[in-house]
């Protein structure tokens, strides 16, 4: 428990074959797919920056070298930081205690460490508990950089959400299937809460609103 | 040897807990504020300095 | 920083609560246009769920 193997030859070599798996019945080792695992490995940033690291580092790096988030980037398709620091994660496998820390304390303070962590569930948790750890956050809106091959746009924390809930590819990583919040909420065993949305009950809201705010919109162009 | 596990060659890290990842969240962020509270101290010297 | 040597200059600057109204008057947009999204798929759902009982109900000739 106290220590744990950081050496990526190790993780690498182990892959489907005899580390521990992903809450999610995931091997972690082989959750990023092979050419993107082999960018990262390859890269300079996972080999200056990511040995020897902790989940406490993580913060660290995370801060000083994650400005943006994305897959593989630019004509070399370069793996950015936000994605070697994923793949250190499923690496280091941290308690969803330390995810709480990086989403909600550390997450209000650097925005970029809850972008992190939310990927970071959605590749490893179950279905239920990514739901459960996700969707809070629709209700930050923070700006995030996202930069693709092709250049870079401007997105926000509820939209990231909403890409790794319902998009199948994010930062050049194949999502894998989950299902659909509805079937979950009919589990009768362990149902998962409908989920509400921040601005509170949108029954009447909603036939109205949509247009409403549009028109806001057109006006303050 | 120091050197070798400080780049993780001796395959070994040691794990952090929920309270040192939070300790360190702490800690960089309030090396940020009072950098800022120092470029705004710089800054304002220059100013004074300008002044005179 | 050799990592980030291509590192190109871009006009995408990501600094919070430069317009707090609008931030979130676009974010309320957002957050709408998801629900409502999401509600139209269950609907749609639950609508051909509908039309494959009514088709099961149907007799042999209704069905020709």
């Amino acid at each position: 428990m106290a220590n744990h193997r950081a050496d990526e030859k190790r993780f690498l070599d182990e892959r489907g074959s005899s580390g521990p798996l992903a809450p999610n019945g995931l091997n972690p080792a082989t959750i990023m797919e092979k050419p993107v695992r082999e960018r990262i490995i390859d890269c300079y940033f996972w080999k200056d920056q990511c040995f020897g690291v902790n989940e406490a580092d993580i913060v660290d790096r995370v801060v000083h070298h994650v400005h943006f988030i994305g897959g593989t980037y630019g004509d070399a398709q370069r793996p950015s930081p936000f994605l070697c620091l994923a793949f250190k994660l499923l690496q280091l496998g941290p308690s969803d205690d330390i995810l709480r820390e990086y989403l909600e304390y550390g997450g209000e303070k650097f925005k970029y460490l809850r972008a992190l962590a939310l990927f970071y569930i959605r590749l490893t948790r179950q279905a239920k508990d990514v739901y459960r750890f996700l969707e809070p956050y629709f209700k930050d809106y923070r700006k995030l950089k996202r930069r693709v091959r092709t250049g870079t746009s401007l997105t926000y924390m509820d939209n990231f959400v909403d890409d790794l809930l319902v998009k199948e590819r994010v930062c050049g990583t194949t999502l894998w299937k989950m299902p659909k919040r509805e079937i979950l909420e009919d589990d009768h065993n362990d149902p998962l809460e409908p989920r509400v949305s921040p601005l509170g009950d949108i029954e009447d809201l909603l036939e109205s609103d949509v247009e409403e705010v549009e028109h806001q919109r057109d006006d303050s162009d | 040897m120091q050197h070798l596990r400080a780049i993780g060659q001796t395959g070994e890290v040691k794990r952090a807990t929920a309270e040192e990842v939070r300790e360190r969240i702490e800690r960089i962020w309030e090396a940020m504020v009072n950098e800022k509270k120092e470029d705004v101290k710089t800054l304002g010297e220059r100013l004074e300095i300008r002044k005179e | 920083k050799n990592w980030d040597d291509d590192e190109e200059e871009d006009e995408v600057d990501d600094t919070d609560d430069v317009d707090l109204e609008a931030e979130y008057a676009a974010w309320k947009l957002r957050e709408l246009t998801r629900i409502k999204r999401d509600r139209e798929a269950i609907e749609a759902a639950e609508k051909e769920l509908e039309e494959i009982e009514r088709r099961k109900n149907l007799t042999e000739d209704e069905r020709r």
